[in-house]
């Protein structure tokens, strides 16, 4: 079951998708994506981008209206107050929510600070699982899609990358968990774990981590953000009706 | 009880409270039964209503939409019955207006 006879006054005729971490890479693609194949958007963003972002212009351009709220997803106040916000003035209705928000912070196992790891956790873990507990409560009567962002590093695991990699094996557990605890309610929950996609996050590594990382891709090259965002709207819409639970690798055949 | 005094007009709030939640559940769960009619210390699960777990979701869901409060497992015990959410709302409502 997906949404979607949520018609009346004040709910907007067009299904609409929320995106945690909408303003740059896979949430940004995410959002245009989804706009294309017919969604208006809502975008949640630690910045809280103006009505003249490149996110907003290319939703607009692609048919769809952009809201942008000012969140960061770790903190449990700011995601309440911006899911009644946004409910408030969708008419309740929310038929799909990508939950992109994910930071790094890498370094060596034996010389992290707890600091460094928990800041990973918050956002990338606590964060996800607070949007997915308004999203549930969001969506309980008319079902709905949620994707989450997971990543190889969470499949396979990634040196240098402990804190990030807890936190994308926890989103998958998590998928699986939330999957069967809601299925009942129409909503399916389901993952994308991209390899190395050419977003801010993989050009700060320097070059020559760059190049011997893509050397191990079969593919022989990273992903480009528009190719995870197809995946993700793949799962985000009805195309992928009877798909739950399960995590999607978009990774050019990395953990083939 | 004068009408004019202020226990007079918190009763009338409080009655009216637990009428607004006694509709909001019964009919956000699609129960058969007159709001009216359930008693304010019934049971909400088990033998009294006999609501089950599915339920606590659509009670939370309810409880924060039409009252504005915000329910999670560490006030687990507001599902005793009516009496006990509209204890917990006015509590919540007098914390956030800063009383």
């Amino acid at each position: 079951m997906h949404s979607v006879d949520a018609t009346g006054p004040g709910v907007p005729a067009r299904p609409v998708a929320l995106i945690t971490g909408a303003s740059r890479g896979i949430g940004h693609a995410s959002a245009v994506a989804l706009a294309q194949a017919g969604y208006d958007v809502v975008g949640f963003s630690r910045s809280g981008e103006s009505d003249s972002s490149e996110t907003a212009e290319l939703v607009r351009q692609a048919g769809g209206t952009y809201s942008s709220h000012k969140v960061d997803v770790s903190v449990e106040a700011d995601v309440r107050t911006a899911f009644r916000s946004f409910l408030a003035a969708t008419g309740r209705r929310l038929d799909a929510v990508v939950v992109s928000a994910g930071i790094t912070s890498d370094g060596l196992a034996a010389t992290m600070s707890a600091d460094r790891f928990d800041s990973v956790i918050a956002v990338n873990l606590r964060g996800t699982f607070l949007v997915c507990r308004e999203a549930v409560k969001a969506m309980r009567k008319s079902g709905g899609s949620i994707v989450l962002l997971s990543s190889t590093s969470g499949v396979s695991g990634q040196a240098g990358q402990i804190n990030y990699s807890a936190s994308k094996g926890g989103v998958n557990a998590m998928t699986q968990s939330l999957a069967k605890e809601v299925a009942g309610m129409g909503i399916r929950v389901n993952a994308v774990a991209p390899g190395f996609t050419d977003t801010d996050m993989f050009r700060r590594m320097d070059a020559k981590a760059r190049h011997d990382l893509t050397r191990h891709i079969p593919l022989q090259r990273v992903a480009h953000a528009d190719e995870v965002a197809r995946a993700i709207r793949f799962l985000a819409t009805p195309e992928s009706s009877y798909i739950t639970g399960q995590i999607l690798p978009v990774d050019g055949g990395l953990t083939a | 009880m004068p009408e004019n005094t202020e226990q007079y007009q918190r009763a009338q709030r409080r009655f009216e409270l637990n009428a607004a939640v006694r509709r909001s559940i019964i009919g956000g769960l699609d129960l058969p039964v007159d709001p009216d009619l359930v008693d304010d210390d019934q049971p909400l699960f088990g033998r009294g209503l006999e609501l089950d777990s599915l339920d606590t979701l659509e009670i939370v869901s309810l409880m924060e939409e039409d009252f504005g409060v915000y329910i999670t497992d560490e006030q687990r015990f507001v599902f005793g019955s009516v009496n006990k959410l509209v204890d917990f709302a006015e509590a919540a409502q007098l914390a956030d207006n800063g009383a």
